[in-house]
């Protein structure tokens, strides 16, 4: 059995010559739920994305050491308790979705910002689907399937975002392949 | 056990989401089935709640600054369209409170029970729950300004919905457009009572079984009946737009708009029971 790298003791690869400062990954992470809490135009609700969401997964890729499934879980229920829907309904899946990222991490870290958003993008979806789905098993009468655009757009929020965070933290997808020049 | 693993510190991944993930289904379970998440809400809204109302004030502040600078004959043309409206209304008033008294005789020399009396009491809605699954007001009244669950909510024209959840300081409505939203109504023009039910669509309510020679015309006002003791009676719900007739089932459907505006308003009314109601 091989060592446990998922959540390495000591921030590995990019992550030691690039590290995400602490308070940047909480303050990010809070700034993305208050943006939740805007008093957003009734018409649009439809294609808002989930903030929370997009900054988590940005985390989950970079800062591994500090944002895995339990900080996934732990925002879920906070968006639940937020949102007034099903408590759990977020939680599970943000879970399933940090799983599954935190899976594709170490590919992930090979693309430009662009090539990550590709691969987020169906997981994006995936979310939403998954969510709506969930309503509907559950109790929900009537899922508004628009809500899966929220999915796309939140893939076009999380690129401007990437490139901002990267620019912040100092990291570039080239940086791993020679860290010693570094 | 040779192949342990050298730091074996934590429980591996898919095991951990199998827990996170039998955590969340257990507490949709619990959330859906039982009442047992109410508590939790109530405080964590509470702690919410203030945080919410502080991150919405300047986009109202916007909203009324962009109002400021609104045209200044507009206003005095609503103000002089405001006057002559509530010269309307005093008028009418006056022969309501004539009828109301002579209603009240009647009453009682059939000796019938009196309506529970309502109080009407305006609420702003401070936010649109961004919910797939129904449609959802935050109003700012809560539970200190006496609202309680299931209480019915009006707006100038009509009836949009009811209150569903109560907290200290906030109330969530759920408008009667939800799919699972129905309301007992009465035809204005012949008495018939019939169930108008949301469809999700914003400006389309409808009767679902509907007698096949149910005489229900285009244009015909439902008004709620008051039988199911959740809506006063009298309240103006929806206009029936069109009556389509049976095709394989053996039930007619009617096409209803609703009387209230819904989703055009800012203000609307909880009519809350009567603290001395006798």
């Amino acid at each position: 059995m091989p060592l446990n790298t998922e959540k390495p003791l000591v921030p590995q690869g990019p992550q030691l010559i690039a590290p995400a400062p602490r308070r940047l990954v909480y303050a990010s992470l809070v700034l993305g739920y208050l943006c939740i809490l805007l008093p957003w135009p009734q018409g649009m609700l439809w294609l808002v994305p989930d903030f929370t969401l997009v900054v988590l997964l940005y985390w989950v890729i970079h800062a591994p050491h500090l944002a895995g499934l339990g900080l996934a879980m732990a925002l879920g229920l906070l968006t639940d308790a937020t949102l007034g829907g099903l408590m759990g309904q977020h939680a599970l899946t943000y879970t399933v979705t940090a799983f599954l990222v935190i899976h594709l991490r170490r590919r992930l870290e090979n693309f430009e910002v662009s090539g990550r958003a590709l691969h987020l993008a169906p997981i994006f979806l995936g979310q939403q689907a998954l969510f709506l789905i969930l309503g509907l098993v559950f109790r929900l009468p009537d899922a508004d399937w628009r809500y899966l655009v929220a999915g796309l757009s939140a893939v076009l929020c999380w690129i401007p975002l990437a490139r901002l965070f990267d620019r912040l933290t100092g990291w570039t997808n080239e940086m791993h392949i020679e860290p010693a020049a570094k | 056990m040779a192949s342990a693993p050298m730091f074996s510190r934590a429980i591996g991944l898919p095991a951990r989401l199998a827990l996170y993930g039998l955590a969340s289904l257990a507490l949709m379970v619990v959330d859906s089935r039982y009442d047992a998440m109410t508590a939790f809400r109530t405080g964590s809204v509470a702690l919410i709640h203030p945080v919410q109302a502080a991150l919405a004030r300047p986009f109202e502040y916007l909203g009324e600054a962009g109002e400021f600078f609104t045209v200044h004959g507009a206003l005095l043309q609503e103000k002089r369209q405001l006057e002559a409206e509530r010269e309307r209304l005093a008028t009418l008033l006056q022969g309501y409170l004539d009828l109301q008294g002579e209603n009240a005789r009647l009453r009682a020399i059939l000796q019938l029970t009196p309506p529970p009396l309502v109080e009407p009491m305006a609420a702003r809605i401070t936010r649109v729950l961004p919910d797939p699954f129904a449609r959802k007001l935050v109003i700012d009244r809560g539970s200190a300004d006496g609202v309680e669950a299931g209480r019915p909510v009006v707006d100038v024209a009509g009836l949009i919905g009811q209150v569903t959840e109560v907290y200290p300081n906030s109330s969530i409505i759920t408008l009667l457009t939800s799919k699972d939203q129905a309301a007992p109504v009465q035809d204005q023009r012949n008495g018939l009572r019939l169930i108008v039910s949301g469809t999700g669509s914003d400006n389309l309510l409808e009767v679902r079984y509907l007698d096949m020679h149910a005489d229900l015309k285009p244009g015909d006002l439902l008004t709620t009946s008051g039988i199911d003791g959740a809506y006063p009676p009298g309240i103006q719900v929806a206009r029936v737009l069109s009556v389509e007739q049976p095709r394989q089932t053996p039930f007619a459907r009617a096409i209803c708009q609703p009387v209230g505006l819904i989703g055009q308003h800012r203000y609307v009314l909880i009519l809350k029971a009567r603290n001395n109601a006798p």
